[in-house]
């Protein structure tokens, strides 16, 4: 589903975010990318929605050519895939309900798909009851729900999220993670990008491991420190 | 037609255009002031060529035969002149016709008594179907046989063709100044909007939406400004024209501001045209360049 073959970004200051990375992510998959910040997380996903295009390297999402896509080709990308952020970007003068309905009116759907998919993905997050609300009315989960069920709503093959909990308390974060777990359960994609050692540590799920723009571990049920549970960490 | 996609899409331009109701009040402001400049100085230049064409119009050459020269010859002319596809008229004035016009012409000012014999020669009147073609016509009779001398007040229409094509020149100049000034004004009052919306952009980005569709309320804004722009200014003109020229032409009746003749209906059109077209490509520039980034 998703493939790089020897990626690097080099930005115009000369710091190199990604280093010759080579990753294959398969249908379904659940991946955890961890490692402290300014390892390249971020500018991994950003790649991979083409808000950057890389130095070197080929990058296929969905079957699309991602490092070779034209400018007028990108929206058709977004349309494949699911984005979310630590600060939600919801549009704070937009009900939720406006905000899901959004990414779907801009890409010109059918009011007819509008009013199919938007109760769908609302129902999915559990915001049902909150369509008419504004952002600013939402607990920081809940905005974060808003904005999963925006990014769903186009029926991607693929989940990006950047620091999804970064700005949620335990209680939420634990909903979140559950949420994307039932996500993957359905088929999608879902690629994190965390530095939540707590998260990784339950989920137990695959985690590529980012080192100054290096891939240093990749392992199929990681924990977030290297080859160490959380209970062995505070034992040990 | 999906009625829905239709009002979600007005609804976002109407938003837009409200949300910065007093930023788009100046920007229409400003382009009515821009397009009062302009329309004033469109009306005052089609005033002017209409005086330098009624003056060129009024411009004929004479031609005046040798005082020997055989019926033949003047029948040649005639058939010349009247061949040409550049005269409109060329009206035969004979010796003693001359003489006739000339006694009236002078009656009480010279005594005519003293002319003996005819002196004037026979002579054609040529009026130009296009002014500017003056002076050719006047070149090529002037090689016919039988003709002593082409006389078309030479001067004054090199003057005034001159002046024509000076006027003709800044008056692109200015109106291309203008324009560009309205373009500059709309395209500032849109950076500003699209920057107070950037943050909707990039999650339109994201979601997948296309440049296009981004691009659309803003360059619909822009025509709105442009026009709503133009339209005020086409109402001051209409003021002013309605208040201004009828004291003018009192005040100073030799200034022929012949009202009529200024096509008014294609002033309107004209000036709105520049304000919508100004409207969308300045804005379809300023969005552009926040688009590429």
């Amino acid at each position: 589903m998703i493939s790089l073959r020897g990626v690097s970004l080099v930005y115009p200051n000369g710091v190199r975010a990604i280093d010759g990375i080579d990753l294959q992510i398969g249908k379904g998959d659940f991946v955890f990318l961890v490692g402290h910040s300014g390892t390249g997380k971020s500018s991994l996903l950003r790649l991979l929605y083409r808000e950057m295009t890389p130095t070197a390297g080929e990058i296929t999402v969905d079957g699309i050519r991602v490092d070779r896509l034209k400018r007028g080709r990108i929206p058709a990308l977004r349309r494949h895939l699911g984005v979310v952020f630590q600060d939600y970007k919801l549009l704070t003068d937009k009900t939720v309900w406006e905000n899901v309905a959004y990414a779907l009116q801009v890409t010109g759907a059918h009011t007819k798909d509008v009013m199919r998919q938007v109760p769908r993905c609302l129902d999915m997050v559990g915001l049902s009851h909150k369509s008419r609300m504004y952002p600013g009315e939402l607990s920081g989960g809940e905005q974060q729900r808003a904005a999963i069920a925006r990014a769903l709503v186009n029926n991607p093959k693929i989940l990006l999220c950047d620091e999804p909990t970064g700005n949620l308390d335990p209680q939420n974060t634990t909903e979140i993670m559950e949420l994307l777990g039932r996500i993957n359960l359905k088929g999608t994609t879902v690629v994190v990008a965390t530095h939540n050692q707590a998260v990784v540590d339950r989920m137990r799920r695959r985690v590529v491991r980012l080192e100054n723009g290096r891939i240093s571990t990749d392992e199929e049920r990681g924990y977030y420190f290297l080859g160490l549970g959380q209970d062995q960490i505070l034992s040990g | 037609m999906d009625w829905g996609k239709t009002k979600f899409f007005l609804g976002e331009v109407f938003r837009n255009f409200t949300r910065n109701a007093s930023m788009q009040a100046t920007a229409i402001g400003t382009v009515a002031v821009t397009i009062v400049l302009l329309g004033s100085f469109l009306y005052v230049r089609a005033s002017i060529a209409h005086i330098g064409s009624d003056m060129l119009s009024q411009i004929t050459a004479s031609v005046y035969m040798s005082t020997d020269a055989t019926p033949a010859q003047v029948e040649a002319v005639r058939t010349a002149l009247a061949k040409n596809p550049r005269i409109s008229t060329a009206q035969f004035v004979s010796k003693a016709q001359g003489l006739k016009e000339l006694r009236e012409r002078m009656k009480g000012q010279i005594d005519m008594q003293i002319l003996t014999e005819n002196p004037l020669p026979d002579m054609f009147r040529v009026h130009a179907r296009n002014p500017q073609d003056v002076p050719i016509i006047a070149h090529a009779i002037a090689k016919l046989k039988g003709v002593h001398e082409v006389d078309y007040q030479q001067d004054v229409v090199a003057r005034l063709l001159q002046v024509a094509e000076v006027a003709r020149k800044a008056g692109v100049a200015v109106i291309a100044l203008f324009v560009l000034v309205a373009g500059i004004i709309i395209s500032n009052t849109i950076r500003l909007t699209v920057f107070a919306r950037r943050r909707e952009i990039s999650i339109m980005q994201l979601v997948g939406a296309t440049n296009m569709y981004i691009r659309m309320p803003f360059i619909c804004e822009g025509l709105l400004d442009g026009i709503l722009g133009a339209f005020v200014a086409i109402g001051l003109l209409a003021i002013a024209h309605g208040t201004l020229v009828p004291k003018l032409t009192s005040a100073l009746p030799w200034v022929q501001m012949n009202v009529v003749q200024v096509d008014l209906s294609s002033l309107v059109l004209q000036l709105l045209a520049v304000g919508g077209a100004v409207g969308v490509i300045a804005s379809w520039i300023s969005v552009g360049r926040y688009l590429r980034t």
